[in-house]
């Protein structure tokens, strides 16, 4: 007994007050989520009545498109998670496998941009898009696909980076051997590689969509239209009005969307760790 | 024979996508050349061009795989990155936004004004028999009389035409009136027509049946690309830095000007310019401290939890699972949570600690404010991290320094913690330059709040670099773009020589060879 306090008590102090600091937050969320009034103003911290007006508001009030946002995000961050990783598996391969004049000029390059912060080059890129718009208004400024393939050219920096890593851990003689019988190098992508880092593939998609998903501010700049929001600039659009009133849809909003996200988190854990590892940072 | 489908099928659908993929990059070559966007369009057309060479030849192997994505990574990062450096070369704000030609012509719009004595007219809205706009124009008191379109003048005899009560004439011959919902679809033009008087003079309408004699007061003349106001003599000349100003005095210019390339003046300005210089400053340190606190702090309590759970312990798996929460959680809509938290009459934070604090009106516990929700969002990333780490360490290092008499102390900081950096090191500094520029979480936060009173008019105390450049580039009605570029193209470099620090040390760079 006095063994198990010396040498324990002090770590479950420890974890007992982390864990009251990470839960408090995600607590008042709920508690506000279920409060009638709907506000994050506290008055007690043990709710007296129960209700789920927020969530119906949420999918009943015809001034809340929340379904719309979340379809939006859903499919944005969707297509971005495939395709980006689609585009940037193919070019990691050749990076970490092929031959070929300027590899080594277009790997620096590629070390370079992976760094540049796509924030930085923010009001470029709307001013870019603001002249695409004049000529093609379908993919240009407000529009939904050209704030995907913003969204695609941002994530390839990273994605090619961090795919090139894991292509180089995978054994080179297993190249080699196929390349022995014959194969061509589209085989050998497509009969090697692809089987052996689909579980890889997954774990990049799927930090592309939680990114994507996250993205903030150039949906914003982008999506002015209430109904081609996605969900991050909606939900935010409640509470950053004048009056805060309406915290109530927003943590229930912010429920709904974030249980998704963190059952993937916690089941894939171990996965993503090992991305995490390789130098990406999520937003 | 399966096979051999299978494999037609394949080149099938390779041929279909590459010749949509083409089609649609023709059409849209096609229509940005028209709208002279001609930097986008050859950049299309050299896009077009490899995918034809690349997809339909066998003339590079590896170019059929890295095409694509170089692609998309040339078209949205190395285009815009080279675009901020060349808009940081530029005069480039509100009031300068526009193209020359475009700025001429608007200050031609603008640099009009009624003739000396007034003149109105009294006119009826209508149209010659080519359907061109035309006025029918009376002047009672003079009795005069003419129609006018945007070239011609007719003067019209007074004896031959039916006058009314006014003494305004009601029809002309060739002259058809226009009826109010005509009138009403032809709104613009009616509106910018100018219709012929005389070489100096035109008229203008000023509503449904009053027109106006108006002269040029501001004419320019190409060849000596100056303009000249005709009342005063004053003469404008083309500045250098995309305003045309008074040669007098250079502080009286016509308005709008354009984006003129004044190359480094905007990096000079961040370090001249006592106004941006005395804002710059306490930004560029707090986002120093930020980064660095943050940093800190995410790590201490990351490696902390770590070294708790590194051991069998009651509820190990259930700890684990609530303290990445945070970091599984979208963190936009913690941010947001804990903005409202920090509420100072409602917020969670002050009811709980009872205490009555104004926490984002004072740029103290603003501060701490976003470290502590910074630490929040962060410290589970390195308590992941650590916790990796640790089980890597050998632990027969930590037994034989224990054999050697060495207390639990000197052995964390003699054996696991250097053991610990070498692998986390390179992840430091990446989190350094992340948080250097984690934009978010100071824009939903505090939105660079409270406002700096010391500092320039849009710098806040927790104002960071890039929240603070994103103000000058986007705020209403005074933007500037060029000022705001340059500040980006500085922030760059100096996170890619944090980056590449972090790089070399981590020995990236050997694999290139």
């Amino acid at each position: 007994m006095k063994k198990w306090v010396k040498e324990d008590l002090w770590r479950h102090i420890v974890l007992l007050v982390t864990c009251f600091f990470v839960l408090f937050p995600i607590y008042l969320v709920f508690l506000s989520a279920l409060s009638p009034t709907g506000s994050l103003q506290v008055t007690s911290f043990i709710p007296k009545t129960i209700s789920f007006n927020n969530f119906h508001l949420l999918f009943h009030s015809p001034k809340i498109p929340y379904l719309i946002w979340m379809k939006n995000s859903i499919v944005i961050a969707g297509l971005v998670a495939v395709l980006s990783v689609v585009i940037g598996a193919a070019s990691a391969f050749s990076f970490s496998r092929l031959r070929f004049r300027g590899k080594k000029q277009g790997l620096q390059l590629l070390l370079l941009v992976q760094m540049f912060p796509a924030i930085l080059s923010l009001s470029a890129v709307y001013v870019i898009m603001e002249r695409v718009y004049n000529f093609a208004p379908h993919i240009g400024l407000g529009t939904e696909p050209g704030l995907l393939l913003v969204y695609l050219g941002g994530a390839m920096g990273v994605n090619i980076w961090l795919l090139k890593g894991f292509v180089d851990s995978i054994p080179i003689e297993l190249d080699e051997a196929a390349k022995v019988d014959g194969a061509s190098a589209v085989q050998t992508y497509w009969l090697i590689f692809v089987p052996l880092a689909a579980p890889i593939l997954a774990v990049v998609s799927l930090l592309s969509f939680i990114g994507t998903f996250n993205e903030f501010i150039l949906a914003r700049l982008f999506l002015v239209d209430q109904n081609s929001r996605t969900i991050a600039v909606g939900l935010q659009s409640f509470i950053s009005g004048q009056y805060a009133t309406n915290w109530g849809p927003f943590a229930a909003g912010s429920i709904i969307a974030s249980i998704p996200l963190v059952a993937i988190f916690l089941s894939l854990q171990r996965y993503i760790i090992s991305g995490l590892t390789a130098g990406s940072v999520k937003g | 024979m399966e096979k051999l489908f299978q494999r037609k099928v394949t080149v099938t659908l390779k041929y279909i996508t590459v010749a949509l993929v083409s089609a649609i990059l023709l059409l849209l070559i096609e229509s940005s050349f028209a709208k002279r966007e001609y930097a986008i369009s050859a950049f299309l057309t050299v896009g077009l061009i490899a995918i034809a060479i690349t997809y339909l030849t066998n003339f590079s192997i590896p170019m059929k795989f890295f095409l694509p994505g170089m692609f998309f990574l040339f078209a949205f990062v190395v285009g815009p990155i080279l675009y901020t450096i060349a808009m940081s070369g530029f005069h480039y704000q509100t009031g300068n936004y526009i193209s020359k030609p475009e700025s001429i012509t608007q200050i031609l719009a603008g640099g009009i004004r009624p003739d000396a004595a007034q003149t109105t007219f009294d006119i009826i809205i209508g149209e010659d028999p080519a359907k061109n706009l035309e006025i029918l124009a009376s002047d009672p008191t003079n009795k005069k009389y003419f129609l006018a379109t945007a070239t011609t003048k007719t003067d019209l005899d007074p004896a031959g035409l039916a006058i009314d009560g006014n003494g305004d004439a009601t029809v002309a011959p060739g002259f058809t009136p226009l009826t109010p919902s005509q009138q009403a679809a032809q709104d613009k033009a009616l509106a910018d027509t100018r219709f012929a008087y005389s070489s100096d003079y035109f008229i203008t309408i000023e509503g449904g049946n009053v027109a106006s004699l108006k002269e040029q007061s501001l004419k320019y003349d190409s060849s000596t690309d100056t303009f000249t106001n005709v009342l005063t003599h004053t003469v404008y000349r083309d500045n250098g830095t995309g305003n045309f100003a008074n040669i007098k005095d250079k502080n009286d210019q016509l308005q709008p000007g354009w984006r003129a390339p004044i190359w480094f003046e905007n990096y000079a300005k961040l370090f001249t310019d006592p106004q941006i210089r005395s804002a710059l400053i306490p930004v560029f340190i707090w986002t120093i401290v930020f980064a660095s606190l943050t940093v800190l702090t995410q790590f201490a309590l990351g490696l902390l939890i770590a070294m708790t759970l590194n051991r069998k312990l009651h509820g190990r798996r259930i700890y684990r699972s609530i303290l990445i929460l945070p970091y599984a959680m979208p963190s936009i809509m913690s941010i947001l949570i804990w903005g409202g938290m920090f509420d100072t009459e409602f917020g969670a934070i002050n009811h709980l600690f009872g205490t009555h604090v104004h926490w984002f009106q004072s740029a103290l516990y603003a501060r701490l404010a976003v470290i502590i929700v910074n630490l929040w969002l962060g410290f589970p990333y390195f308590y992941l991290i650590c916790s990796g780490a640790l089980q890597a360490i050998p632990a027969e290092l930590s037994e034989a320094a224990a054999i050697d008499g060495a207390s639990s102390r000197q052995i964390f900081r003699k054996i696991t913690l250097p053991l610990l950096l070498q692998v986390v090191a390179p992840l430091l500094v990446a989190s350094f330059a992340f948080n250097f520029n984690n934009f978010n979480i100071i824009y939903l936060l505090t939105g660079g709040g409270p406002q700096n009173t010391l500092g320039g008019a849009v710098a806040g105390s927790t104002d960071i670099l890039i929240s603070y450049t994103y103000k000058i580039a986007f705020s209403a009605g005074n933007q500037n773009l060029g000022l705001a570029s340059a500040i980006s193209v500085v922030i760059f470099v100096i996170i890619a020589s944090i980056s590449l620090y972090g790089i070399r040390r981590s020995k990236v760079l050997d694999s290139f060879k």
